[in-house]
């Protein structure tokens, strides 16, 4: 892969929160044309058009099967739409789909993808959501019989994680403070009205020992859109594309008990080198980012990604994150749009809002929650029950 | 650690649930782990164990993951393990169990080598420690179906 072979130039996202009247296909359509207009571009010149699964489906008008059969190119009158189709990997689909971008673009088929994300969750009951939720992160034979859920999951990490490296409970809820932050400068974010305390989110209901309810995310309807060519065409038809300069994946399991890496301490052998690949491909280090854009959905999990990105050492971020390094203004800014915990979850939606985001910290459309004179920054994704990682080093210029 | 219960009929009523969503659901097995639940039933934990290669493969699937072949054996496990992390379930949990709360999901190393996901029974809450030993007990949640489930060995910290 060449560094900066590919470049996204435009961007369009809705708030996400409780919108039970704006159906996904609503949100679809409109986040489709922010970006295609953000991008500058004609709806025309759209050769490819992919969407993400959402997850839960409605059988009486079921946005995946209208997708996958082909609605929105027609839908947004994308005329000069070749190619259409869908791509999920659950919490990663942000960059398995734009895997698949990279291999229109590559095919030659198509110059100018697009891709969409959108989400309801509000369409259904809270019984119905539990009951996804139930076995969404869980093995259904050997995990549900117990009663074991995704907050039981992240909170047995955390436990662990805590007890090995001696993280206290109130670092875990500075990682929620920080994102509550950043949240607070983002017009989309679900939680943008109200900042939270360490004392407030440790002393909150207690949902999953060690978790409280502030440390687990919260469902959202969402979603978000961007436009993605190759680097050439970026140049001519954008002022500020922004590249993919090196990227690192890798994929551990589907059942936390056969993860590669064991002890809970150690998450860093598994999700350091990825990191390493991507910066070593980009020919960039930890030191070049001015941004790291962590998607991890609990707090535990923000920590152990910090711990891997080489500007902290192993088993420290929770300190780092507690003397509000990684808030507004600190040193080394992350998850600039307040991340599931406060941004919100939109399902397959989460690292599609971090990917959005990305871009517009490096594009200067970042507003209020901008980082000044970003460059270049470390942006992240995995889903299931924590079943991969990747890490993609992306600028507003091609380091020579 | 404040207690979670919670009036089920009351969470019944405002959701408008039946009896149905209350049922708990238990393991289907697949083909390949049919006879990992019939020796539960007997109160016996086994292990599928590969013949050409010895890999354990727990869950187990249909061919061993390491070397793909099919001959595999069951083996007995000892029923000791330790304790590596755990969660205590206060709320928010699927409704079924609800009536459980609260309760302890944990993550078990088995002497043995494999990782299971279960329940820490007969324990002091106060008590749980990770790296502390356990022992396998057999909980008859049907006359079809048997967990495994694990308790401290040190009986100082069973509650
Ligand atoms: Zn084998």
């Amino acid at each position: 892969m060449g560094i900066g072979e590919f470049a996204i130039i435009g961007t369009g996202e809705v708030p996400c929160g409780n919108y039970p009247e704006r159906s996904e296909f609503e949100v679809a359509y409109s986040v489709a044309r922010m970006a295609i207009q953000d991008s500058g571009l004609d709806k025309n010149d759209i050769g490819a058009v992919l969407c993400a699964q959402h997850i839960m489906s409605n059988p009486d008008n079921d946005y995946n099967t209208e997708m996958v059969f082909g609605r929105l190119p027609e839908a947004i009158g994308a005329k000069g739409c070749k190619v259409t189709c869908m791509t999920s990997s659950g919490g990663a689909s942000s960059y398995s789909i734009r895997k698949t971008a990279e291999g229109i673009l590559r095919s030659g088929e198509a110059d100018t993808v697009l891709v969409v994300h959108a989400q309801r969750f509000t369409q259904f009951t809270p019984n119905e959501q539990a009951k996804y939720f139930s076995i969404a992160g869980s093995d259904v034979e050997w995990e549900v019989p117990y009663g074991m859920t995704f907050n039981s999951l992240a909170a047995m990490i955390t436990q662990g994680y805590m007890n090995y490296t001696g993280t206290t409970i109130e670092q875990i809820a500075a990682v929620c403070v920080a994102c509550r932050k950043w949240a607070m400068l983002q017009p989309n974010a679900m939680f943008n009205h109200k900042e939270i305390t360490v004392d407030k989110v440790v002393n909150a209901r207690m949902v999953s020992y060690p978790l409280t309810t502030l440390m687990c995310n919260v469902l959202g309807d969402g979603g978000s859109a961007f436009i993605m060519t190759t680097a050439e065409k970026a140049r001519k038809v954008c002022d500020r594309p922004v590249y993919f300069l090196g990227e690192g994946s890798n994929y551990s399991h589907r059942t936390i008990t056969r993860g590669d890496v064991k002890d809970l301490d150690q998450m860093t052998t598994f999700t350091a080198p990825i990191a390493k690949e991507a910066y070593e491909r980009s020919g960039l280090g930890p030191e070049d980012m001015d941004i790291y854009e962590i998607y991890g959905s609990y707090p535990v999990v923000n920590l152990m990604v910090m711990d891997s990105l080489g500007f902290v050492e192993p088993g420290k971020s929770g300190a780092l994150v507690e003397a509000g390094e990684t808030s507004p203004g600190g040193k080394y800014p992350c998850s600039t749009n307040g991340e599931a915990m406060s941004f919100g979850h939109s399902g397959t939606g989460v690292g599609f809002a971090m990917l959005v985001e990305s871009v517009r910290q490096l594009q200067g459309k970042a507003g209020a929650a901008q980082v000044e004179g970003a460059r270049f920054l470390i942006e992240n994704c995995g889903g299931g029950a924590f079943m991969d990682c990747h890490f993609a080093v992306m600028g507003n210029e091609i380091p020579g | 650690m404040a207690s979670g219960q919670i009036d089920i009929e009351t969470i019944k009523a405002m959701l408008g649930l039946c009896d149905e969503d209350l049922v708990k659901p238990l393991p289907i097995p697949t083909k390949w782990s049919k006879p990992f639940w019939e020796a539960a039933l007997q109160h016996k934990l086994v292990l599928k164990k590969c013949s050409k290669c010895g890999n354990i493969d727990h869950p187990p699937y249909m061919y061993c993951t390491a070397c793909m072949a099919d001959d595999h054996e069951w083996v007995e496990a000892s029923g000791k393990g330790t304790l590596a992390a755990y969660a205590i379930n206060i709320f928010g949990v699927p409704f079924p169990f609800w009536a459980d709360l609260p309760y302890v999901v944990a993550l078990i190393d088995l002497a043995e080598g494999p990782r299971m996901i279960s329940n820490i029974v007969e324990c002091d809450h106060d008590r749980l420690e990770n790296g502390m030993e356990l022992e396998v007990v057999f909980d008859d949640v049907t006359d079809e179906v048997t967990l495994p489930k694990w308790r401290p060995v040190d009986e100082s910290r069973r509650g």
